[in-house]
């Protein structure tokens, strides 16, 4: 039937039966062919790993930062593979850090493998891979410190009270200490504090005075409050229990 | 016209041997030859040939810069390059040539000769599959050299059964849609759509959240609904085949059934499109 004025086709009746025929004929088919076949199966598939960053520059065209984020949600949606949900820790770690470090090389302002490597893939329930992603984070700390220092403190929180290691939290803290000139006064100090914890007061005296002697503190609040800890510290000769309630 | 139009009442599939029966089908031929012609003539075969030069030396820059699997990695980017290039070029030629057809009204002086406009739309289909099989062998040669032969074979099958394909799909587009823009945008969703259609039907399949709500159900019955309508193009083509072992004869018979059978649906489609056509 032709709709006079709505449209500019002909009428149904000038297709011939044929043409209707072979149509029916083949939409038959193409179902009955569907209703024949399995229906997929989801199949878990491992992270391969990652690509070489010679290639990656050459597969950005010049968009080193975008390709960085393509890269990065790529592998953050990993784990929500078609039809299958994979858990973080059945992944493998190596890769992961692996990807992560590409990630970082295409684009090294950008903070969001290393947000990943602490806050998305460190807190999976296996101490081993925790501690692969505190290790990575170190790594890539020490190549900018100014730049990456928090999440390194971030790790050396999650040693101390995740991991229960509070060497390895002495020793992140140490780092930013020793290599973040510019890290804020609460990460340089968690090395002290860390100390004051582990019962190594005598250290923890040594290295708040000789900050206060430094002259970095000079914010009157935060120089009342270290002396007021330094002072604690030598009365008490041990821990107190508000450091303690501090972390 | 008389012997045709006395054809077109006999009903069902039947009428298709009396038309042929009364019209010669020269004219098929000759529209086909005529097609493929113009492909030469508009230099597709050309820009397959350059397509291909470009493809080659990329994809040995890639394997420069690999440091091991320089053959795997040669052979993925040209086979995954090679595969959308060839898809490119063939759907955007069939649409650019029946939309100068339409624009120069070379279809009006074409069909106010005796000519039935099946014959059209299947000489056209027969001159545009055979530029399709053209530039599906000519860029499929390097896997040739690069892959096994038993893998590469199939790889080229399955490459021509996909273009053959989209340029029945190209022509139905620009049959119903007249106009490039909405054609070309039709062609190319229906194509990435039949490529991520079964991972669709996966999702829709196992929620991530594990809910099964209304959303989810309709969601899941619509995308049910397109996987029987789609063909699910990710099992075609395979570059898998070429870098990691060469599929059973049966997934490549099912590809080419599966082909057949859509084939045969858009060129009704088509047909019924085009008997619809005011011109």
């Amino acid at each position: 039937m032709k709709l006079t004025g709505l449209t500019d086709e002909r009428a149904l009746r000038a297709v011939p039966p044929f043409v209707g025929a072979l149509l029916a004929a083949t939409i038959a088919l193409q179902l009955f062919w569907h209703s024949l076949q399995p229906a997929p199966t989801a199949r878990a598939a491992a992270l391969p790993p990652a690509p070489e960053i010679a290639g990656l520059r050459a597969a950005s065209f010049g968009e080193p930062v975008a390709t960085t984020q393509m890269l990065l949600l790529y592998l953050q949606a990993f784990d929500n593979q078609p039809g299958i949900s994979i858990p973080f820790r059945e992944l493998d770690y190596n890769r992961v850090a692996g990807w992560l470090a590409a990630a970082l090389r295409l684009d090294p302002r950008s903070s969001y493998p290393l947000m990943m490597a602490s806050q998305l893939y460190g807190q999976v329930l296996d101490t081993g891979k925790q501690r692969a992603m505190c290790d990575f984070v170190r790594a890539r700390f020490l190549e900018a410190p100014d730049a990456r220092w928090r999440w390194l403190a971030h790790c050396a929180i999650m040693a101390k009270h995740r991991l229960k290691d509070s060497a390895l939290a002495l020793r992140y803290a140490a780092d930013i200490t020793r290599h973040a000139g510019s890290a804020s006064g609460w990460a340089r100090q968690m090395q002290i504090f860390i100390l004051e914890d582990m019962g190594e007061t005598e250290s923890a005296k040594v290295l708040l005075g000789g900050l206060l002697a430094s002259g970095e503190v000079t914010d009157p609040s935060e120089l009342n409050f270290l002396t007021e800890r330094l002072q604690a510290l030598e009365n008490a000769g041990k821990p107190s229990a508000e450091s303690k309630s501090r972390h | 016209m008389s012997g045709i139009a006395i054809g077109y009442t006999v009903q069902g599939l039947f009428t298709i041997i009396s038309v042929e029966k009364t019209v010669p089908p020269v004219h098929i031929s000759t529209i086909g030859k005529y097609t493929a012609l113009e492909a030469i003539r508009t230099r597709v075969p050309a820009t397959a040939l350059l397509t291909l030069a470009v493809l080659l030396g990329a994809s040995l820059f890639i394997r420069e810069l690999a440091v091991t699997e320089t053959a795997r990695f040669q052979i993925g980017f040209y086979a995954a390059a090679a595969r959308f290039c060839a898809v490119f070029i063939t759907g955007l030629y069939v649409l650019a040539s029946i939309s100068r057809e339409f624009s120069d009204k070379g279809l009006e002086v074409l069909l106010a000769l005796d000519v039935p406009r099946s014959h059209y739309i299947c000489g056209k289909l027969a001159g545009f599959m055979l530029t399709a099989c053209a530039i599906a062998v000519l860029l499929s040669l390097p896997l040739w050299v690069l892959a096994p032969a038993g893998a590469a074979m199939m790889w080229t099958i399955s490459l021509t059964m996909e273009l053959a394909l989209v340029t029945v799909l190209s022509l139905f587009c620009i049959v119903t849609f007249s106009q490039l823009l909405p054609a070309a945008g039709f062609v190319a969703a229906f194509y990435l759509l039949a490529r991520s259609v079964t991972a669709m039907r996966l999702m829709g399949a196992n929620p991530v959240a594990g809910q099964d709500t209304l959303s989810q159900q309709v969601s899941r019955v619509l995308v049910d609904g397109l996987g029987y309508l789609l063909p699910a193009l990710d099992r075609w083509t395979d570059t898998a085949w070429l870098v990691n072992a060469a599929p059973e004869a049966s997934v490549l018979l099912a590809i080419v059934a599966q082909g057949t059978i859509y084939i045969g649906l858009l060129a009704a489609a088509t047909l019924f499109d085009f008997y619809r056509r005011s011109l």
